[in-house]
C-alpha cells in the first residue's frame, strides 16, 4: 500500500539526498530534512503505533513535541535503543531503525487490543478499584500488570555515548525562535546584552518560516520572505549565541533554567563516536524571554483518535515544510479560522480538501471566502459525531450542531476521508512561565490561560503570551521589548502589517453526540487512553479537585504531560461540575517540559567521575605494593596489603601480628590536620575539648575529644603545641571538613573577639606512622641527627626536625598501644620517607599495614573509632571516658548538654568489650545484643567492632549495651539466625592496660 | 637525600590549551585582621595586600590573593629549589607577624598544586563543570576567585589573557587533572 | 537554585554555599546557670516560618565566612544579606 505522498519540493527538504531507514522492519526512503514522522506520512504511513490502555492503532498526530501517539522504540536491541522518541521530533538519518511500542506481536495485529473491546470493565480507577483487595494478592496481579504497563524498553546494554553538563551565563534567554523570538533575540543582542536564543527544532523561524500565504505580509514581503531576512541578519551580531535543537527542560526560581542540547542524534551511528551526545546546559540569565508559543487544541468528539487524524496545523506543516501530504481526501473540522489556513496551504500544493466543518454558524473573514471560493464545500455550524476505520480513518460522521452546542439535530452525513485534520483553536504553552513560579490568569472570550504575574525577572512574548495574530504579535512585541530591556526604540516600531486572522471561534469542550457518553470514546489524553467519559466519572465519584482527577484517570501523566488534552480536561470538569473556568487553576507543569535522557541527566558524572577520590601522597607506593583500597570518605585508603594469594582474614592476622611483635607501618595522611594560630589559641581549644588545654607545655600533644552541643561526641584526635600560640589539631579522616567548618562557625559568630587563625593542612603534610618494639630503632636511623632517648623524646611528645635539608615534625603518639612514631612532612617528600622507613625497617619485617589492622590494633588497646563505635547519640560518659571531661572548666561545646535529664539516665548504651565464650567465635558487627530470649525480645544494643586478636588469641568486641557499665562479668546473648552466641561483658581494655608498650 | 615526587608529571596539550603542574612553588597562607598586621606585611615582603575582594597583588618575586576580608595566598613567582624547603618569605613573616601576634602564616606550599592553564579554551573547559559566571573574569587582568570544579574546590588567579593559575587540593589534583583533561580531550 | 550576594564575595550560585539554620540565636554566656528547660530552648527550639525568615549561611566553597540571610520561604526571594554581628534589617 506504499504511496509516494510527496507534493511540491519544500526548501527545507533536500530531495538529492535520498536516506533509507527501516520501520518494523521494512525500509523505506526519506530526505535530508525529513523527521522519521514526515518520511512516513511521504509513504503512507499513519499507523505507528498502539495506546497504553487500550491498545488502539494510534497515528502521528502533531508535528512537534506535543506528539502523545507517534512514540517510537530506536535501534531495538542494540546498546543505543531509546524507548518513546516522538517521531515527530527524530529526525532520519541512514540506516535509522525505529518500531512501534506497546504492542505484540506485531503493530498490525496487537493481542493487547482486546483491551479496547473490553474497555466497558475498564474504566478510570479500574487498577485502584480492582486490585486493592485482598491486599495479599497484589503479588499476583502484579506480575501481569507489569507485564504489560510501561511504554517501550529500556536499554540492557551500557550507554556507548558521551553526555556533558555546560554552565552559561548570560543577560538574555531568548526561548523560542518563532517570529516573536526572533524579533527579541536580535532587539536584545543589538542593544548590547550577551543575548542567547535557544529553539527546540533543527530551524529557526517557528511555523511562520513556512508561511508561504499572501494572506500574511509584513512590509509587503509574505511573511516567512521578511523572516528569513531577519534570521540571516541575527546570524551576523556577536553577542548573540543561537543553539537549535536545544529544548528547554526545567524553568526554576532565580532565573534558572535547564535545556538539553541535542548534537548527535540526527547523525548516522558510526558517526557519533567519541562526541558529545545530549549537553545539558545550566542557563543563568538574567532577563528571560519566554516566545514558547503555542499548541492547537484537538477537538474532543467520539473516535477522535485513529490513526489519520491530525491537528490541523500539523498538515499544514508536513504539507508547506516538509512537502508532504497527510491524505489525498482530506476533510478539516475546526471551531475557528486556523483550519482555513490549513486548507490554502493544501490548495496551493494541489492537495485534495473534501470539506470543512466548522463548528461556529456565522463566520465570515478573507480566509473563508477564499476556500468557498476554491469551492470547498463548507459545513457551518456542524460537528463531527463519529469516525471509523480502524487502522486508518475512512469516514467522518457529521451532524448540525444546536444554537447552544449542546446538542445536535438534524440527519446524520458521512464524508469519506482518509485524514482528519482538527483545530480547537491553540493553547499558549505556558509551561515554563509556570514551572518558574508564574500566575497564570484566564482570559474568557478565548478560554485560555496567559501570564499574568512573573515570579522573576522574565516576560512572555507572542502566542505564549496569548497574541495569536500577526498584527497583534508584531505591534505588542516591541512594545513589550523596549519595556523590558529598557530601551528607546526597536528596530520594528513602523511595520505594515497585513494580517487576514479573524479571531472568532466557537469553544466547546466536549462535542455532543448522538450517542450517550457512555457509549463514546471522546479522547482527551491520547497517551493513556484518559477519555471525557472517565472523567466525568471521576466527578461521579466525588473527585473535585484537579489535581485529584489528573491522577485517577491519568489525564496528563503521560510522557507528553498532556500538552493536547490538558486545557480540555479543566473544561470538562469545570462544565460538568458547574464551576466556573479558571477558577479551579490548572494542574501543575513540572519538568521536564519533553522528556530527558538518563544519560543527560548525569552528564560526565559516571565511570571515573562518578564520585571524587582523593589520594595520599604515598598512594603510588601502596598501588605499586598491590594493596587492597577501601574508601573512607572520598579518600583512597590502603586498606591491607595480601601476600602470596593471602584473604583478608589471613592479611590482616600477619600485619596486626608484626605491628605489635616488631614493627608496622601505616599511611595516616588522611587524618585532618588544622593549623591554629593566634594568641587565643590555648582559650580556643579549652571552649572545644572537652578536657584542658592552658597547661600542655610547648612540644607536648595531647587527646581531645569534641562534642556538639547536644553533649554527644561529635570527633576526637590528638592535638600538639607546637608553640606558645600554635598548635596543630589533628581530626579523623572523614570529620576533617566538618570540624574545621564548625570551628570556624564558632570563632566567626559566638567568639569573634577570639585571636584564633585557622588554616587546614591536610593535604600539605604526608604522615608516615611507624609503630611496635623496633619503631625507635628504624625511625632513629631514617632520622640520624634527633635524640630519640625517652628523655628527651617521651610518649605523646613532638619535634622539629629535618631529614636531609627538608623540615619535618616527628610526633611520638600511638593509636596501636605500641611505641610509635609519627613522621609529618611535606606532602611531596612523603613518599621518599616512607620508602626510607621500608628500607631502613627491612631488618626488623617492617610491616607495611593498612585500615584494617589499624582498626584491629586499636580495638585491642580499646580505643574508639568515632563514627564507629559511636553514632550521635553516645556522649563521653557513655564511653567510659568520664576521665577525659574536664570537671574544673566552666564551659566547652557540649558541657551543658552533659546533665541534661536524658544523658545522666544510668541506662543509656554504655560501651563495654565484649568476649566470647567460645574465643574462636568472632561476631558479627552491627550484631544485636540481648540479655535473655523471649517474646517480645529486649535489645539492649549492638556490636560496635570486632575482631579475631592474633596477638591476644582470641576473639574481641566493642559493643554498646544498655546500663553495660555496671554489668562487668555478666553473660549476654547474641542471637544470629541461626545460633546463639554467648558473650561476657568486659573491659574495653583488653591489652596492655598499664600503657607498658606505650612507654617501652 | 629525599626524592621530590609531584603529582602531575605530564604536561597536557589540546588545541586551544595547555596544561601543566608548576613546582615546587612556595605557597603561603597569612592571616590577619589588624592595620598593624597589613602594614607589617606590606613592609616585609615590599607587596601591597590586595583588600578588594576578587583580587590579586604582584611583586617581583610573589603574588597575592584575596581568599576572604582576613586571608590571602601568597605564592613564589618563581620556582624553588625541591632539595629544600626552607624559604626565606616564611621565615621572615614568621619573625614579623605570627611570632609576634600580628597573625597567622602557614606553610601550604604542598597543601596545593598550582596548574598552569594556557589558551583559548580555558573558560570553556570551566564552563563544563563550574557554576561560577566567568563572563567578567575572563577579561580581567588579576582576577581571583575561589570556586568549585567539577564539584571540587578551586582557587583561580587570571594571569593574562588565556592563561590562568588553578589551585587545588593535593588528594583532589590527580582526579580534577583527569577530569580536565577528560572534558578538554572534546572542546 | 538561589543566587546568593555573598558580602564578601558578590553574587555567586547556591552551590557555593551551606545553609545553617535559624540566625540569631545566641550561645548563653553561662549554660550552667541554665535549666534544663531553658538550656533545651537554646539547643533544640527553631523557627519554621512560611514568610520571612532569618537564616544562617556560609560561603563554604569560597571566602568561608558567614553571614545573615533574610529569606521569604513562600517565594525564596533573598530580601538581604548582611554580616555577622550587624544588626537585621527592620523593613
Amino acid at each position: 500500500m506504499t504511496k509516494n505522498l510527496r507534493v511540491k519540493t519544500s526548501k527545507y527538504i533536500d530531495e538529492t539526498y535520498k536516506i533509507s531507514f527501516k520501520f518494523n522492519g521494512t525500509t523505506y526512503y526519506g530526505y535530508k530534512g525529513d523527521t522519521l514522522a514526515s518520511a512516513l506520512l511521504a509513504n503512507n504511513i499513519h499507523l505507528v503505533g498502539r495506546s497504553f490502555k487500550y491498545h488502539r492503532p494510534r497515528g502521528i498526530m502533531t508535528a512537534g513535541s506535543e506528539e502523545p501517539n507517534a512514540i517510537v522504540q530506536l535501534h531495538k536491541n542494540s546498546s543505543r535503543t531509546e524507548p518513546n522518541v516522538r517521531a515527530t521530533e527524530i529526525e532520519i538519518y541512514e540506516g535509522l531503525e525505529a518500531s512501534s511500542q506497546n504492542c505484540w506481536p506485531s503493530v498490525n495485529f496487537d493481542i493487547g487490543g482486546i483491551n479496547n473491546f473490553l474497555s466497558p470493565i475498564l474504566p478510570a480507577g479500574f487498577y485502584y478499584k480492582t486490585f486493592m483487595w485482598p491486599a495479599s494478592f497484589w503479588e499476583k496481579y502484579e506480575y501481569f500488570i507489569r507485564k504489560s504497563a510501561g511504554l517501550g524498553k529500556s536499554p540492557t546494554e551500557p550507554d556507548p555515548d558521551i553526555y556533558e553538563h555546560k554552565y552559561v551565563h548570560c543577560d538574555v534567554l531568548v526561548i523560542g525562535a518563532g517570529i516573536s523570538g526572533i524579533i527579541a533575540a536580535k532587539t536584545s543582542a543589538k542593544s548590547g546584552f550577551k543575548t542567547l536564543l535557544v529553539d527546540e527544532k533543527p530551524y529557526l523561524g517557528g511555523s511562520t518560516i513556512y508561511q508561504n500565504s499572501e494572506h500574511f505580509k509584513i512590509n509587503n514581503q509574505i511573511s516567512s520572505s521578511w523572516l528569513d531576512k531577519e534570521i540571516n541578519e541575527i546570524k551576523k551580531i556577536k553577542n548573540l549565541e543561537v543553539k537549535t535543537r536545544t529544548s528547554v527542560s526545567a524553568f526554576h526560581g532565580y532565573n534558572f533554567l535547564l535545556a538539553r542540547e541535542n548534537l548527535t542524534d540526527h547523525l548516522p551511528l558510526n558517526q557519533r563516536n567519541n562526541k558529545i551526545r545530549h549537553r545539558l546546559l545550566k542557563i543563568r540569565s538574567k532577563k528571560v524571554i519566554n516566545a514558547t508559543g503555542s499548541l492547537e487544541r484537538p477537538l474532543i468528539f467520539d473516535n477522535n483518535d485513529r490513526p489519520g487524524i491530525l491537528l490541523s496545523s500539523a498538515i499544514e506543516k508536513y504539507a508547506n515544510l516538509y512537502g508532504v501530504a497527510c491524505g489525498e481526501k482530506n476533510v478539516l473540522f475546526t471551531n475557528n479560522d486556523s483550519a482555513y489556513e490549513t486548507v490554502i496551504s493544501l490548495n496551493q500544493k494541489g492537495i485534495n480538501v473534501e470539506a470543512i466543518i466548522d463548528n461556529r454558524e456565522e463566520i465570515d473573514s478573507k480566509l473563508i471566502k477564499e476556500a468557498e471560493n476554491n469551492n470547498i464545500k463548507i459545513y457551518k455550524g456542524y460537528t463531527v459525531v463519529n469516525t471509523s476505520g480502524y487502522k486508518r480513518v475512512n469516514q467522518v460522521s457529521i451532524m448540525q450542531l444546536s444554537k447552544d452546542g449542546q446538542k445536535v439535530i438534524g440527519t446524520k452525513k458521512s464524508i469519506d476521508c482518509d485524514c482528519l485534520g482538527i483545530s480547537g483553536g491553540w493553547t499558549p504553552a505556558v509551561h515554563l512561565f509556570t514551572q518558574s513560579g508564574g500566575k497564570l490568569k484566564f482570559r474568557d472570550e478565548d478560554q485560555v490561560f496567559i501570564p499574568n504575574i512573573y515570579p522573576s525577572d522574565q516576560i512572555s512574548i507572542g502566542s505564549c503570551n496569548g497574541e495569536f495574530t500577526l498584527d497583534e504579535i508584531l505591534t505588542t512585541t516591541p512594545k513589550t521589548l523596549k519595556e523590558f530591556l529598557n530601551l528607546k526604540k526597536t528596530d520594528y516600531e513602523d511595520l505594515e502589517i497585513q494580517s487576514s486572522f479573524n479571531k472568532s471561534k466557537r469553544n466547546i469542550w466536549l462535542l455532543p453526540s448522538d450517542k450517550i457518553i457512555g457509549k463514546t470514546k471522546p479522547f482527551v489524553d491520547y497517551q493513556n487512553d484518559a477519555t471525557a467519559k472517565d472523567i466525568k466519572l471521576a466527578l461521579r465519584e466525588g473527585f473535585r479537585s484537579i489535581e485529584h482527577v489528573k491522577r485517577y484517570t491519568t489525564t496528563g501523566m503521560g510522557t507528553d504531560q498532556g500538552k493536547l488534552g490538558n486545557m480540555h480536561a479543566l473544561g470538562i470538569i469545570s462544565e460538568t461540575a458547574g464551576t466556573k473556568m479558571g477558577e479551579s487553576g490548572t494542574t501543575t507543569f513540572r519538568p521536564p517540559y519533553t522528556p530527558l535522557t538518563f544519560g543527560t541527566i548525569v552528564g560526565r558524572n559516571v565511570g571515573e567521575y562518578f564520585d571524587t577520590f582523593r589520594k595520599t601522597p604515598i598512594h603510588e607506593w601502596h598501588v605499586e605494593n598491590k594493596a587492597e583500597f577501601e574508601n573512607v570518605g572520598q579518600w583512597k585508603r590502603a586498606w591491607y596489603y595480601p601476600k602470596d594469594g593471602e584473604n583478608m582474614h589471613d592479611a590482616v592476622q600477619r600485619e596486626s601480628k608484626a605491628a605489635r611483635d616488631s614493627a608496622g607501618i601505616l599511611d595516616a595522611s588522611t587524618l585532618g590536620k588544622i593549623d591554629i594560630q593566634g594568641t587565643d589559641a590555648s582559650e580556643f581549644l579549652n571552649r572545644v575539648y572537652t578536657n584542658a588545654w592552658s597547661k600542655l607545655a610547648v612540644g607536648k600533644c595531647r587527646y581531645g575529644l569534641m562534642l556538639n552541643e547536644d553533649g554527644m561526641v561529635y570527633d576526637d584526635g590528638v592535638t600538639t603545641r607546637l608553640g606558645e600560640n600554635h598548635y596543630i589539631m589533628t581530626t579523623t579522616t572523614g570529620g576533617a571538613a566538618t570540624v574545621l567548618g564548625k570551628l570556624e562557625d564558632y570563632l566567626q559568630t559566638e567568639w569573634p573577639e577570639l585571636d584564633v587563625y585557622l588554616t587546614s593542612v591536610t593535604d600539605h603534610y604526608a604522615t608516615v606512622s611507624v609503630c611496635g618494639p623496633n619503631s625507635k630503632k628504624i625511625v632513629s636511623q631514617v632520622i640520624p641527627d634527633l635524640d630519640f632517648s625517652d628523655g628527651s623524646f617521651p610518649h605523646m611528645s613532638f619535634k622539629n626536625t629535618k631529614i636531609g635539608k627538608i623540615k619535618c615534625r616527628v610526633m611520638r603518639i600511638s593509636f596501636t598501644g605500641e611505641h610509635s612514631y609519627e613522621i609529618n612532612i611535606q606532602a611531596n617528600y612523603g613518599k621518599s620517607v616512607w620508602e626510607k622507613c621500608m628500607e631502613v625497617g627491612k631488618e626488623f619485617n617492617i610491616t607495611p599495614y593498612g585500615t584494617e589492622t589499624m582498626h584491629l590494633l586499636r580495638a585491642e588497646k580499646g580505643f574508639i573509632i568515632v563514627g564507629q563505635d559511636t553514632d550521635a547519640t553516645m556522649t563521653p560518659i557513655d564511653l567510659q571516658m568520664d576521665w577525659i571531661v574536664s570537671k574544673k572548666k566552666y564551659d566547652f561545646i557540649g558541657k551543658r548538654s552533659l546533665y541534661r535529664s536524658d544523658t545522666i539516665k544510668e541506662d543509656r548504651k554504655q560501651l563495654v568489650g565484649l568476649l566470647t565464650e567460645d574465643p574462636k567465635e568472632v561476631l558479627e558487627e552491627g550484631a544485636q545484643i540481648v540479655a535473655d530470649i523471649k517474646s517480645p525480645i529486649e535489645m539492649l544494643g549492638h556490636v560496635t567492632s570486632s575482631y579475631y586478636s592474633p596477638n591476644l588469641k582470641k576473639s574481641i568486641a566493642l559493643g554498646v549495651v544498655r546500663g553495660g557499665k555496671n554489668m562487668m562479668g555478666q553473660k549476654l546473648i547474641i542471637p544470629m539466625e541461626n545460633k546463639k552466641i554467648n558473650v561476657i561483658v568486659a573491659d574495653p581494655v583488653f591489652l596492655d592496660k598499664e600503657n607498658k608498650r606505650l612507654n617501652a | 637525600m629525599l626524592d621530590y615526587t609531584n603529582v602531575i608529571t605530564k604536561e597536557k596539550s589540546y588545541s586551544g590549551l595547555q596544561m601543566k603542574e608548576i613546582k615546587p612553588v612556595m605557597k603561603l597562607i597569612i592571616r590577619g585582621k589588624k592595620r598593624e598586621f597589613l602594614s607589617a606585611i606590606g613592609k616585609s615582603l615590599n607587596l601591597l595586600l590586595p583588600t578588594e575582594p576578587n583580587t590579586s597583588s604582584r611583586s617581583e618575586k610573589l603574588s597575592a590573593l584575596w581568599l576572604s576580608p582576613d586571608e590571602w595566598i601568597i605564592y613564589s613567582n618563581e620556582i624553588s629549589n625541591p632539595d629544600t624547603n626552607n624559604y626565606e618569605t616564611e621565615n621572615l613573616l614568621n619573625k614579623k607577624i605570627s611570632n609576634i601576634g600580628l597573625g597567622a602564616v602557614t606553610d601550604v606550599s604542598d597543601q596545593f598544586v598550582l596548574i598552569n592553564m594556557k589558551g583559548d579554551k580555558i573558560f570553556d573547559l570551566f564552563e563544563t563543570g563550574s557554576p561560577f559566571n566567568f563572563n567578567i573574569f575572563r577579561d580581567k587582568k588579576g582576577a581571583v576567585t575561589q570556586t568549585i570544579l567539577a564539584r571540587i574546590d578551586v582557587i583561580i588567579h587570571n594571569q593574562n589573557q588565556n592563561e590562568v593559575n588553578l589551585f587545588v587540593r593535593r588528594s583532589f589534583s590527580q582526579h580534577l587533572f583527569s577530569w580536565m583533561n577528560d572534558s578538554a580531550s572534546r572542546l | 537554585m538561589f543566587v546568593i550576594n555573598c558580602p564578601y564575595c558578590g553574587e555567586r550560585e547556591q552551590s557555593e554555599f551551606k545553609a545553617g539554620g535559624e540566625a540569631h540565636i545566641v550561645r548563653p554566656k553561662q549554660p550552667t546557670e541554665l535549666s534544663d528547660d531553658e538550656w533545651a530552648e537554646y539547643l533544640f527550639m527553631r523557627k519554621n516560618i512560611k514568610g520571612i525568615q532569618f537564616e544562617r549561611w556560609v560561603h563554604a566553597h569560597g571566602c568561608r565566612k558567614w553571614f545573615n540571610l533574610v529569606r521569604d520561604t513562600s517565594n525564596d526571594v533573598i530580601k538581604a544579606v548582611y554580616k555577622m554581628g550587624e544588626k537585621p534589617p527592620t523593613k
